[in-house]
């Protein structure tokens, strides 16, 4: 038998012994809702400027791998400064499918979520086996690793040219559509990415995660199954940015290891996480904007443009308010939940 | 078979000898300061290109081009590097380690920019231009030599840090630094000390291998690599450790080269790194001491 109660601030639904509630007080839902309101409306001001269009959706997906990131630093207590590994292999296992077995965008993504869990599931060990900053220097060094792979088998994966040539989402009449389309697609990727990661981030797991964080050791004593936590928040997040390469993929029907695997698209991740408040959800939105702007601008200044913003990166870095971020900016004046403290440690 | 073999030890001395002088200035900062020198890479790309702008662009000879550039080297680890990062992040080491990748980059960016590939930058610091024959296994003598320097600076540092006083004082800052405060060591000089000493091994690796090696802007990210798997191998900051997993990567790489294919031996020296650590955490030599 269901039942709904109506509360001031909440419906509740309850079915046999479960309880399901949502929240529908204003100031629970008001700020996110203009939120996504305003980013939902960027292409009504914008729709003229294809560049624009596709910074803004680059800007979408490089908040969609750096959400789940900040779910995985927490989760496993270990920074990663590998993300774009599985954005890689991701990437690629769409390209192949799609260009040798012909297959579609639904039986890429399967393929894509499979390799990406298995590779994940192997490698997840590491988060029990490496401490903290031994962690970080291995997850360093896979996606050089990878890219090196893709080089010594230039035949498959067309090293420094990359993959072209597949199968888009979906093609409209008109070019502009497309660009429009897309900017929809990945903002509701993202979207989705930030609902999940703060659902996780706020039930009992969450609570574990914290734990975890905070303390491995006294976690395990209060009876959290740590490495078995580990191995999720190690695969969970890795198949998420995996999907982004998918979604990479088959949106710009190009795909190129040289790009997305070097250190500097790694760096740019990272100042996104530093820049919008770390490992805090909400912060990657405003950091992955804000550095997809400044990437985007620089463009101008023609080849000086790859000196220029590692420059601007650090003075991002060095002025901008250090810890929360520019997510802090907004969200010091309210309750916080949980503030999770970054360290790449020793232990 | 006898061939192969004696060409994987010739090239396990070779190589190994190399990556120690590769690896040297990396271990310093992780056993003195007791941090990851991601920048690392930037100190090789800033010694070919230095020495290319002083020879090209100023006229100056090829010894003083080293020279100057060995004195620009030491004051942009010790301004951009150590008061630049380390110091004012040092509590915040995702900051610190972000920066240095960025400074890293910029650098090889710039490098680029100024001399493309295309500007055939070369560094003539060959010694001897001739080849020794070893049975039947030929080598260039400056591999010989570049070998040679990385046993005798390993050495040199090795012994400055066990004989000396400055070096025992190091050597407490790496074991215990608040221990080592209380006794009266002047950390903020010894840092300085060590940053000034590390960029020396990759600066005389640079010079010797420049002719047989090759430069680019972006040698320096396959450098830093070999560092950090040689770091994690060995065990940070420890210099035995350093030097075990030289000739150890050395010899990996070299069965891998002529056992099998060349361009598969990273992959290979990464995974028997994963493969060590999961028996001994942190590395092979796990204090995170100097020595």
């Amino acid at each position: 038998m269901v039942t709904l109660e109506f509360r001031r601030d909440r419906v509740l639904l309850r079915w046999k012994d479960q309880k399901y509630e949502w929240v529908i007080e204003p100031r629970y839902w008001r700020n996110p809702a203009i939120g996504v309101g305003l980013l939902a409306s960027l292409p009504l001001f914008v729709s003229a400027y294809p560049n624009i269009l596709t910074m803004i959706t680059t800007a979408n997906l490089y908040a969609a791998i750096t959400i789940p990131l900040g779910l995985q630093i927490t989760g496993t207590a270990r920074v990663n400064f590998g993300p774009q590994l599985y954005l890689g292999i991701g990437g690629y296992t769409a390209a192949l499918m799609n260009l040798h077995l012909g297959t579609g965008p639904a039986v890429t993504l399967l393929g894509t979520i499979l390799v990406c869990g298995g590779i994940a599931l192997l490698l997840s060990p590491t988060t029990w086996i490496a401490k903290g900053l031994y962690f970080s220097l291995i997850s360093l060094i896979l996606p050089l690793t990878f890219l090196d792979i893709t080089f010594i088998y230039g035949d498959i994966f067309r090293g420094e040219v990359g993959l072209v040539g597949m199968s888009p989402l979906f093609s409209l009449p008109k070019v502009n559509w497309n660009y429009i389309a897309y900017f929809y697609l990945s903002l509701g990727l993202m979207l989705f990415y930030l609902l999940v990661c703060d659902k996780i981030g706020r039930s009992r797991f969450g609570v574990s995660m914290a734990a975890i964080n905070e303390n491995e050791d006294v976690a395990r004593m209060m009876g959290v199954p740590v490495d078995q936590y580990k191995v999720f928040f190690y695969v969970f997040p890795s198949i998420l940015t995996g999907i982004v390469g998918w979604f990479i993929v088959h949106t710009f029907r190009t795909f190129a290891g040289v790009t997305y695997l070097p250190l500097d698209f790694m760096t740019k991740i990272l100042i996104i996480v530093i820049v919008g408040g770390r490992a805090f959800l909400y912060g990657a939105i405003p950091g992955a904007y804000l550095i997809s702007a400044v990437e985007d601008s620089l463009r101008m200044f023609g080849p000086i443009n790859y000196v220029l913003f590692p420059l601007t990166l650090i003075a991002l870095i060095v002025i901008l308010p250090r810890g929360e971020g520019l997510w802090g900016l907004y969200h010091k004046r309210h309750h916080r939940d949980y503030y999770p403290v970054l360290h790449v440690r020793r232990d | 078979m006898i061939e192969t073999l004696h060409s994987i030890l010739i090239y396990t001395f070779i190589w190994g000898s190399i990556y120690l002088l590769i690896s040297l200035g990396f271990s310093l900062i992780c056993g003195v300061l007791r941090i990851f020198h991601l920048g690392y890479g930037a100190t090789f790309v800033l010694a070919a290109y230095a020495v290319w702008t002083f020879m090209e662009e100023v006229n100056l000879g090829l010894i003083p081009s080293i020279l100057l550039m060995l004195l620009v080297q030491i004051a942009f680890s010790l301004a951009v590097f150590y008061r630049g990062v380390f110091q004012r992040y040092l509590d915040q080491e995702e900051i610190l380690l972000t920066l240095s990748i960025l400074i890293f980059v910029a650098l090889t960016h710039l490098a680029n920019f100024l001399f493309p590939v295309t500007a055939g930058v070369s560094i003539p610091t060959t010694i001897i231009d001739d080849t020794l024959v070893i049975g039947k296994v030929r080598i260039a003598y400056q591999m010989i030599l570049a070998a040679l320097a990385g046993i005798l600076v390993t050495a040199l540092y090795v012994l400055w840090f066990l004989k000396t006083r400055t070096g025992l004082v190091i050597r407490a800052i790496s074991q215990n630094l608040p221990a080592a405060l209380l006794m009266g060591a002047g950390v903020n000089r010894m840092y300085h000390l060590a940053m000034i000493l590390s960029v020396i091994p990759p600066t005389i690796c640079m010079m010797m291998i420049a002719p047989f090696w090759g430069v680019d802007p972006f040698m320096g990210s396959p450098l830093l690599m070999t560092a950090m798997l040689i770091a994690i191998l060995g065990g940070l900051g420890n210099l035995k450790g350093s030097i075990v997993a030289s000739y150890l990567i050395g010899f990996i790489h070299a069965s891998v080269s002529f056992l099998y294919v060349s361009r598969f031996m990273g992959l290979a020296a990464l995974v028997f790194t994963l493969g060590v650590m999961i028996y001994r955490r942190g590395g092979i030599f796990a204090g995170e001491t100097l020595w």
